[in-house]
């Protein structure tokens, strides 16, 4: 290829990857103009721009139980899905057993299914055991897809992963308490991380296994689904943003920690 | 004593919970769907009357309509992640990592945020692109909102990064220097996609279409938003039997039927797929 063909064929493929971009952003760009404005329909260009929604939202009770409920259910999720899928990934991707390729197809399975009928099957199952759905069912419904996602991010750090480290660590003597707490687990640590991230951005924003397993509780992504179709105001986008800027804030203050405790982390093996 | 494998036993916590989240609800449902007609627990003659009701009933139609969607969804996925993949890998480099990091945000942003965000662009009269284009140039256009061709966009668009990343992972491993001396030996484009690129990266395709096809199966958000309820979706159908209609075990019937196509569909495929080599070891 001659150079002006090469250049121009450059300049084409940044148009594409510029045109994806801007049609996966027009949504977000859309909610956060929509927010903009003071008039109960949607009237766009706004005849007057205004952040009033926002003052709305954030003095709005509901927002306060909204983020409360998707908090809780997040949290819970971030915990439990961590433990589990922290022995999980030894399973999956440090030790050698037979089954470990059938464990490994197993737990697939769940990301290979719809959520929707997931979670409806869940509400079913629930109530013939007698629970009454609530936010915590939700969590359970989330730990079922999210468990495995968790067990795949952590595992795919242990493929890098070291055991001649383990053995050299029992060769000097050590209990098996003290690899795993001085070796393994420091080596699983940033795994760790990017599970429990992933897994509460996950739950954060689940929408359709929320929507059939959480009863009478309400999470954001749920009432933002219920408002797209009824009793519209700016409220509803600002929220939606608001939600969005809060799971923002929680990446970024992870990874920050993430980033402070690397250091300290070194400074300690130096001194 | 033997001592047990700490394979088998750092597996439990998860497969015991597997067990109890996914494997024992599936059972409990196919239980369900083998119960006389509205009734409310276990313990009736087992019965194949709901299979024959949701057939003659028609309910046929909205698992037709929800796996044609879902087959147009991988299908159109699959043609606009293609170029995407191979652009990015033939970037590569700081920039091309900063796209790929922008394509996966949205995952991360819900589902219900992204399409309202999509229903509030296509609103006609004052929506943000017809609002827009009047006051720019003064002409009113159309809208596709609440329209089947609306719940297919909108379907594309949540489940792109779905086919993108796998098929990401897939056109990596193809080693650029086979491509260059396939081109250098006279191959045409076509060829070097049908016979290097294809075969190279079809774990992934695979993958990403399997993700596609199955999530977007059970889709409804997507019709209930944008769609207007054009067509009535599996999932819509299934919770109106459940909600609505009481009838659990017919609910639980097409409940079953959706989870064997989704079987027919998920396991030919990953029996062939090494998980380990999808994990990147």
């Amino acid at each position: 290829m001659n150079g002006r063909a090469k250049s121009w064929f450059d300049s084409l493929q940044a148009a594409w990857l510029l045109l994806v971009l801007a049609l996966l952003y027009i949504p977000m760009i859309s909610v956060a103009l929509a927010s903009l404005s003071n008039t109960r329909y949607m009237l766009f260009p706004h005849r007057t721009w205004t952040a009033d929604a926002y003052a709305d939202a954030l003095a709005s009770y509901t927002t306060g139980t909204l983020h409360l409920t998707s908090f809780r259910i997040a949290v819970l999720v971030v915990i439990v899905s961590v433990v589990l899928a922290s022995f999980g990934a030894l399973a999956f991707a440090r030790f050698d057993w037979r089954g470990r390729r059938a464990f490994q197809r197993f737990l697939v399975l769940p990301l290979f299914f719809p959520q929707p009928v997931l979670g409806l099957a869940l509400l079913v199952y629930f109530t013939a055991l007698g629970i009454t759905p609530s936010w915590q069912t939700a969590a359970f419904a989330h730990l079922v897809w999210i468990v495995p996602v968790v067990t795949l991010v952590i595992s795919i750090r242990l493929y890098n992963y070291d055991v001649m480290q383990e053995d050299a660590a029992f060769d000097l003597g050590a209990t098996r308490l003290q690899v795993l707490r001085e070796v393994t687990l420091p080596a699983l640590a940033p795994g760790i991380v990017s599970g429990a991230l992933f897994a509460f951005l996950l739950s954060w924003s689940n929408l359709p296994l929320s929507v059939f397993t959480s009863g009478a509780d309400t999470t954001l992504p749920e009432w933002l689904y219920s408002r797209t179709a009824t009793n519209y105001s700016p409220m509803v986008p600002a929220i939606a943003v608001i939600a969005t800027a809060v799971s923002a804030f929680v990446v970024v203050a992870a990874a920050l920690g993430l980033s402070l405790a690397r250091g300290r982390g070194s400074a300690g093996t130096n001194a | 004593m033997r001592r047990l494998n700490p394979g088998i036993l750092t597996m439990l916590p998860v497969l015991a919970f597997l067990l109890a989240g996914f494997v024992i609800p599936i059972l409990v449902v196919a239980l369900y769907s083998l119960m006389p007609p509205r009734t409310f627990d276990l313990v009736g003659n087992p019965t194949f009357t709901n299979y024959a009701t949701a057939f003659a009933e028609g309910y046929w139609r909205p698992l037709m309509w929800s796996a044609l969607g879902a087959a147009a969804t991988t299908l159109i996925c699959l043609v606009l992640a293609w170029p995407t993949a191979r652009v990015l890998v033939h970037l590569a480099g700081r920039w091309a990592t900063l796209v790929t990091l922008l394509i996966a945000l949205p995952i991360f942003i819900s589902e219900s945020v992204r399409l309202f965000g999509l229903a509030l662009f296509m609103m006609p009269g004052g929506g943000i692109l017809a609002g827009s284009i009047d006051a720019l140039f003064g002409v009113s256009i159309g809208t596709i909102l609440y329209t089947r061709l609306a719940a297919l966009l909108g379907l594309v668009y949540i489940h792109f990064p779905f086919v993108l990343f796998p098929l990401l992972l897939g056109v990596s491993l193809v080693p650029k220097d086979q491509v260059a001396a396939a081109r250098d030996l006279g191959a045409s484009g076509w060829q070097v996609f049908r016979e290097i690129e294809a075969p190279l990266a079809a774990p992934g395709a695979a993958v990403g279409a399997l993700l596609c096809f199955v999530l977007s199966l059970g889709a409804n958000a997507e019709m209930n938003i944008l769609g207007g309820q054009a067509v009535t979706v599996i999932t819509n159908a299934i919770e109106q039997r459940f909600n609505y209609a009481q009838d659990w075990p017919l609910g639980a019937a097409l409940t079953v039927l959706t989870i064997l196509l989704t079987a027919a569909v998920v396991f030919p495929v990953l029996k062939r797929i090494d998980v380990d080599n999808l994990a990147g070891r």
